[in-house]
C-alpha cells in the first residue's frame, strides 16, 4: 500500500505532515513516496491508495501550480476517476481559478473549482471548526490570509456547525472545502487525521486498509473532548 | 493640532506613571496604551536618542536585547529601553513615554534598545527608524499570528526603511534574505562537532533554493535549517560570517570570535549553541558602535543571562531545573527537548507550555505539538514526562506518536497534581518546562516541587 506526498519541500507547514506520520503509524508497512517539485507525481502513471498536499507558503503555492500546470489534464482525469486525494490548507488554492493578495500576489490557478482567493496580508484569519462530514463530526482549525468566493457548482467535503465555511461570515456559508471526484479538499490545517479518528477510519477504509488506528483509544478521547469544547457555546470560533 | 494631540497624550501618559508606581504596576505598558489611543501616532512625534537599535526575530531576542544593553550599560553608556514592558507598539511607545520630558524629547540618553516584536513592524519602524537592526531568525511561530517565517521576512522588508544597517544570521537563510537592499554584516557559528548535514527535526523551513527553488544541500547543519546551505541546482548559497564565532568549548566556557582574519577570544556564559547565536549577534552588533574586543570579552564575562528563562538549583537529593519553551512555538520546543534530552543523567520532566491565555476563550490550536520533536525524548534516561493542562490528551497521543513508551508517561490536567508523580530518586534532574503564559503557575509548581523534594530527602511528609 501507498501514498504519495506531493511537494513536501514546500507542503509542509502547520503539522499537516503529522498527518502522514500518523498514517504510517496506523499502517506500519505503508510505502511513502516524497515527489519533489521538480517531478512527475507517481500517482498518474501507477496505482497509489492516497496522494497527500499540506499547507504551504505564498511562494509555495506558485510553485505548486508550477509543478501541476504540465499535467493538469491527467490530474483531472484521475481524480473524475477517482483517485483518492487529500488536500488541507491554503494549498487547495491552488485548485481554484485565481489567487490574488494585496501584497501584490497574482497567480492563476488549475481551474478545477470556481474559486477565487483573494488574501489580505495583514488580516490573518484565525478560527476554529466544528463541522459534519456524513454522520460524523469534525473538529479542526484555520489559519489564512484570506477567505474563497466560490461559485455555487462547486461540491463541499464538509457542512459547517459552528465556524466558518469556504467564504464569507460565520454562520452564513455552510460549505467547508470542495469535493470532486476522489479528490477531498479542506481548508483545515494542521492534524486532522490523529485530530478526527472517525475521519481517519474512513480514510483508511476508501484506502481499502484495516481501519485500525493506532492509539485508537487515546486518539477517540481526545477527539471526544474536543468535539464537547467546540459544542460549548462558552466558545467563540473566531480567534481575537 | 497633531502636535496638541501628542502633547496632550504624553501629559497623561506621563500622568499615570506615579498612579502605577502607587499601586505597584511600573511593569505594565498602561502608559503606551492609553496614549496611543489619544494619539494613535505618537511615536511619529517622539524625540530619539543619537543611537537606536532594534532586534527582533523568532527566539532570542530577549537574551540578544538583555546582553547589549547589560554591556552597553557597563561600559558607561545611558540606555533607554523596553526591558521592563512589551516589546509591542504599546511597550516601545510606553519606553519613549518614561524616558523623554514634557515635550516629547529624549534628552540624556545615548542609545535605545527596542525588542520588537517581528509582527508589530509595520506598527513600528515607520515612526521610529532604526540605525541598525538585529534579527537573530526567524521560524515558525505562532501559527495564528505570524504564518510562516517567510511571510515574517516580507513583513519586515516592507516594513524597514532603507538605511537601516542590518545585523543578520549568516546560518540562519530566511532572516538572511530580509531587506536585501540594506547595508548589512552577518553573524555566525563556525562548524561544530555535533554538526550533521541531514535535517534531523520535523520542522525545516528552509529546504529549497530562495532564489531558484532547487534543492539545497547543507554543508552542515545545526538543528531545523540553521547551517551553511549551498543551492545543488544555481549554487546560490548561504553568505560567509563577518563575525564568526569558533572552536566553541563548553567545558572549558571558551570560544573565538574571528573578524577580517583576526581571531579574538571570549569567554563563554552559556552551555548551549542557541545562546552562542545570541552572544555573537550582540558582539556582531557592538562592533558596529566601536566596542573592541577586549572590552566586549571583558563585558560578556560579567553578563548572565536571564534567570526566568533558564535556572538550576540541588534541592535535597535532586537538581531542580527550570527551562522557558515557548508554547504555540515549535522550534522553541524542540530547541528545549534538545537541550534538555542532551544533558546527561537520569530525568523526569514536566511541560507547562500550555496556552493559558486561550483557556475560556479559545481552543488552543494543537497543531505546533505535531510539529516539536518530542521524539528527542525517546531516551533510556528519560524516566518519566507528566504532561498537564486542558490539552493533556492530545500530549499523551502525541507522545505515544514520538515512539515513548506508555508506562513513561503521566498526562494530567491540573499542573498543581504534577509534582506528585515525581519520583525524587536521588541524583534525578527534575525539569519544569513552561511557556510565557505560565510563569506565575509555573512558580507555583516549582515552590510545590521543592517542599515535595525536601520532603523525600528528609523523610518527613510535606506540607503541600
Amino acid at each position: 500500500m501507498k501514498i504519495e506526498v506531493l511537494f513536501p519541500e514546500v507542503c509542509n507547514l502547520f503539522g499537516d505532515l503529522a498527518n502522514i506520520r500518523y498514517l504510517k503509524k496506523c499502517l506500519p508497512d505503508l510505502e511513502v513516496i516524497e515527489t519533489g517539485l521538480k517531478s512527475r507525481p507517481v500517482f498518474l502513471d501507477e496505482p497509489v491508495e492516497l496522494v497527500y498536499m499540506g499547507s504551504t507558503t505564498e511562494r509555495g503555492l506558485g510553485l505548486v501550480i508550477d509543478a501541476l500546470r504540465p499535467v493538469r489534464d491527467d490530474l483531472i482525469a484521475r481524480i473524475d476517476a477517482g483517485q483518492l486525494i487529500l488536500v488541507t490548507g491554503n494549498t487547495l488554492d491552488v485548485l481554484g481559478k485565481t489567487i490574488r493578495s494585496d501584497w501584490g500576489l497574482d497567480l492563476e490557478g488549475l481551474g478545477l473549482f470556481d474559486a477565487h482567493a483573494e488574501y489580505k496580508m495583514l488580516k490573518r484569519h484565525n478560527s476554529m471548526f466544528l463541522g459534519a462530514f456524513g454522520d460524523m463530526e469534525i473538529v479542526g482549525f484555520k489559519s489564512l490570509f484570506g477567505l474563497t468566493t466560490v461559485g455555487e457548482d462547486a461540491n463541499a467535503l464538509f457542512t459547517t456547525v459552528r465556524g466558518f465555511g469556504r467564504g464569507g461570515a460565520v454562520g452564513e456559508v455552510k460549505e467547508e472545502g470542495f469535493h470532486r471526484g476522489g479528490l477531498m479538499a479542506t481548508y483545515l490545517i494542521g492534524p486532522i487525521l490523529p485530530m478526527n479518528p472517525p475521519f481517519t477510519k474512513y480514510l483508511l477504509r476508501r484506502m481499502g486498509a484495516d481501519d485500525t488506528l493506532a492509539f485508537e483509544d487515546v486518539a477517540m478521547e481526545a477527539y471526544r473532548r474536543r468535539v464537547a469544547e467546540f459544542h460549548s457555546l462558552a466558545f467563540d470560533p473566531v480567534y481575537r | 493640532m497633531s502636535k496638541l494631540r501628542f502633547l496632550l497624550a504624553l501629559w497623561m501618559a506621563k500622568l499615570s506613571i506615579p498612579a502605577l508606581k502607587i499601586t505597584r504596576h511600573q511593569g505594565t505598558d498602561f502608559p503606551g496604551q492609553l496614549a496611543l489611543k489619544i494619539c494613535p501616532d505618537l511615536l511619529k512625534y517622539m524625540g530619539r536618542p543619537e543611537t537606536v537599535i532594534a532586534v527582533t526575530g523568532t527566539n532570542g531576542k530577549t537574551t540578544v536585547s538583555n546582553i547589549i544593553t547589560d554591556i552597553l550599560e557597563a561600559s558607561g553608556r545611558k540606555v533607554m529601553g523596553n526591558r521592563a514592558g512589551a516589546n509591542i507598539l504599546s511597550g516601545i511607545s510606553t519606553a519613549f513615554i518614561r524616558a523623554c520630558d514634557l515635550f516629547g524629547r529624549i534628552k540624556g540618553y545615548d542609545v535605545a534598545i527596542l525588542e520588537v516584536d517581528e509582527r508589530s513592524s509595520p506598527r513600528v519602524y515607520p515612526y521610529i527608524t532604526p540605525d541598525y537592526v538585529v534579527i537573530t531568525n526567524l521560524f515558525q511561530d505562532s501559527i495564528m499570528r505570524n504564518a510562516h517565517p517567510g511571510y515574517i521576512a516580507e513583513l519586515i522588508t516592507r516594513s524597514l526603511p532603507a538605511g537601516a544597517k542590518m545585523i543578520l544570521n549568516a546560518d540562519e537563510m530566511i532572516s538572511g534574505g530580509v531587506s536585501p537592499e540594506n547595508p548589512r554584516v552577518y553573524f555566525g557559528i563556525g562548524p561544530m562537532d555535533s554538526d550533521v548535514t541531514e535535517c534531523i527535526n520535523l520542522l525545516n523551513d528552509m529546504r529549497i533554493c530562495p532564489k531558484c527553488a532547487g534543492k539545497l544541500r547543507y554543508e552542515y547543519l545545526r538543528y531545523h535549517h540553521v547551517g551553511k546551505a549551498v543551492c545543488c541546482d544555481c549554487g546560490f548559497s548561504s553568505p560567509e560570517s563577518d563575525y564568526l564565532a569558533q572552536h566553541v568549548d563548553f567545558a572549558g566556557k571558551t570560544m573565538e570570535v574571528r573578524e577580517g582574519g583576526r581571531v579574538y577570544p571570549y569567554p563563554l556564559i552559556t552551555d548551549n549553541v542557541f545562546n552562542v547565536y545570541n552572544m555573537i549577534a550582540a558582539i556582531a552588533l557592538l562592533r558596529q558602535l566601536g566596542m573592541t574586543h577586549k572590552e566586549l570579552a571583558e563585558y560578556m564575562g560579567k553578563t548572565t543571562i536571564l534567570a526566568s528563562r533558564h535556572s538550576q538549583e540541588k534541592v535535597g537529593q535532586v537538581n531542580l531545573i527550570r527551562q522557558m519553551s515557548k508554547e504555540n512555538n515549535s522550534m522553541a520546543g524542540s530547541r528545549a527537548l534538545d537541550y534538555v534530552t542532551g544533558r546527561p543523567g537520569r530525568k523526569e520532566l514536566i511541560f507547562m507550555m500550555n496556552s493559558l491565555s486561550d483557556t475560556g476563550a479559545w481552543s488552543e490550536n494543537t497543531a505546533w505539538i505535531f510539529d516539536t520533536d518530542f521524539e528527542f525524548l525517546n531516551k533510556d534516561d528519560v524516566a518519566k514526562v507528566i504532561c498537564t493542562g486542558p490539552r493533556f490528551m492530545d500530549y499523551r497521543l502525541r507522545l505515544l506518536m514520538a515512539g515513548i513508551p506508555e508506562d513513561r508517561i503521566v498526562c494530567i490536567e491540573d499542573e498543581n497534581d504534577a509534582p506528585d508523580y515525581l519520583t525524587y530518586a536521588p541524583g534525578d534532574d527534575i525539569y519544569l518546562l513552561y511557556g510565557t503564559d505560565s510563569l506565575e503557575q509555573a512558580q507555583k509548581v516549582y515552590e510545590k516541587i521543592k517542599r515535595l523534594a525536601l520532603a523525600h530527602d528528609t523523610g518527613k511528609e510535606a506540607r503541600v
